[in-house]
């Protein structure tokens, strides 16, 4: 098996610590940094990716090979230091102002992660100006917005507004989720996408950005 | 008279199997060790970390009904208003984990481990659950020992947020209860810190006045089905 071979297995048994030192043996050997993500931390998260979409494993594996990708990924950053990680997309995300649950948000963040998107996690309590200006500054192509509560799904509201007010609707997407968003309220207040899980905020962020 | 609480740790701990359902795994197939390790992590922490601590305090159904009608938001055919006219006793509780549960699961997060994180999270929410049953428990047996219960009589917990009760409705029951002298305060958007904590009227009365068809109009958008166990427990 190969060194990335290797990578990509230990990480899908969620074997953080042999990732870490596999990871520092690929640079070791001078495999070039964004090979060892590709095929070796990325190409893992895709196969535990599709087999928890076909409920062959489940979420605490998911997590356990996410917090291994994590630990390789750390000893790659300084290789990437001018450019930062390559990724497919970059992503603004976080739980809108007013509410603290953050555990939806997190899973999301983590799964954008692993199919190779860049995270920027507000945190919660996000004030929408944060969102605009954010995503605005970094350059990200999506904004995610997350809530629990029925009494704070305005400030998603506003986050859109807020976009076409300052003309950025069309360059930045918005995708919103959490236990009282829907399809169809994410449709009435004009969010051009809407994520059920974590999986699925995978796949409605990949079309978003085409 | 409001009476605070400091539950049993073991009386609220939630069973394995629930844990794990709740954490998607299904109960027909063996646990991985690795996951029964993070499942044993998780309750660890939690048992060291959690406060489990209520506050409950019996109302009449005239004092009870500024505060169900709360900020006005209610829906028209709310369950529990045609419910609490016709209970015998009723009490609004308010309870809670503790403010160091949750200052677990964002450090769990915080260091990467999502796996414990997400364990511990639905460790602490399912104790927050089985404490408001103890409630219900601790009211009927209150109530067993002063006469105040039959073999017809059931104790069922209603909460806003919950079955046409509008969560705004938080705000007068904690202008009633005061569930700040347990630590727990509200935001303007009505969402309770620490974030496992519950808020409830327990009422007693005879079964049937509990009973009900899960057809109405808020159902559809409900995502918490709990209904049926509770209806189940009317035939029991
Ligand atoms: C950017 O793109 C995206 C895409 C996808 C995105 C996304 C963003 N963000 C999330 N997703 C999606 O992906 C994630 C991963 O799959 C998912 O994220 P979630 O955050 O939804 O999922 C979490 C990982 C796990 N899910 C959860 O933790 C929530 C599950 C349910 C059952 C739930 C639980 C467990 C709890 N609760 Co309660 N609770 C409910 C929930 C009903 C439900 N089935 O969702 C909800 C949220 N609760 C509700 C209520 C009313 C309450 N709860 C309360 C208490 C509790 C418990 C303590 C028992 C417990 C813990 C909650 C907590 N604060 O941590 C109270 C409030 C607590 C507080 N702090 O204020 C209380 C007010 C009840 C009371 N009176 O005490 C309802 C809110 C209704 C409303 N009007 O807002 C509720 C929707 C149930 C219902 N009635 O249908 C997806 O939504």
């Amino acid at each position: 098996m190969s060194l990335l071979e290797q990578i990509s297995t230990s990480l899908q048994q969620g074997e953080d610590k042999q990732v870490f030192e596999l990871t520092n043996e690929a640079i070791a050997e001078g495999i070039p940094a964004k090979e060892i993500l590709d095929n070796g931390l990325i190409a893992g998260m895709d196969i535990i990716g599709e087999q928890f979409r076909k409920h062959e494993i489940f979420l605490p594996e998911v997590l356990l090979a996410a917090r291994a990708m994590y630990a390789g990924m750390d000893q790659l950053k300084p290789l990437f230091a001018k450019e930062g990680i390559p990724s497919i997309g970059k992503v603004v995300l976080g739980t809108v102002q007013g509410d603290l649950h953050d555990i939806g948000k997190n899973l999301v963040g983590i799964m954008l992660k692993g199919a190779g998107f860049d995270i920027i996690d507000l945190g919660k309590d996000v004030p929408p100006e944060e969102f605009v200006e954010t995503a605005v500054r970094e350059g990200a192509e999506v904004i995610g917005m997350s809530t629990l509560l029925t009494t704070t799904t305005p400030m998603m509201t506003q986050v859109i507004e807020l976009l076409k007010e300052k003309g950025f609707d069309s360059t930045i997407k918005t995708i919103v989720g959490g236990a009282p968003v829907s399809e169809e309220l994410a449709r009435d207040i004009g969010a051009d996408s809407y994520g059920y899980d974590a999986a699925s905020a995978v796949d409605r962020v990949k079309e978003l950005i085409g | 008279m409001n009476t605070i609480v400091q539950f049993e740790l073991s009386d609220i701990l939630p069973r394995p199997e629930a844990v794990l359902q709740d954490q998607g795994v299904p109960g027909d197939r063996p646990v991985p060790d690795r996951i029964d390790a993070v499942f044993t992590q998780a309750l660890d922490i939690f048992a060291r970390s959690a406060r489990p601590t209520g506050t409950i305090s019996e109302l009449t159904a005239e004092e009870l009904t500024p505060i169900f009608r709360g900020e006005g938001e209610n829906e028209a055919d709310a369950l529990l208003a045609r419910i609490y006219h016709r209970a015998d006793n009723l009490a609004l509780f308010a309870l809670t984990m503790g403010s160091e549960v949750s200052a677990n699961i964002e450090k769990l997060f915080a260091d990467n481990d999502f796996a414990a994180g997400s364990m511990l999270d639905s460790v602490a929410s399912l104790a927050a659950d089985k404490a408001s049953e103890v409630f219900e428990a601790r009211f009927f047996q209150d109530l067993s020992s002063r006469g105040l219960i039959t073999p017809e009589h059931l104790v069922l917990g209603y909460s806003p947020g919950y079955c046409g009760w509008h969560i705004s409705g938080q705000k007068k029951l904690f202008e009633y209860l005061e569930p700040d002298r347990i630590g727990i305060s509200l935001n303007d958007s009505y969402l309770m810190t620490p974030l496992k904590s519950i808020t409830g009227l327990l009422v007693s009365g005879r079964k049937e006045i509990h009973q009900c068809e899960p057809h109405f109009g808020y159902c559809s958008s409900c995502k918490h089905r709990s209904c049926q166990e509770r209806l189940a427990r009317l035939v029991s």
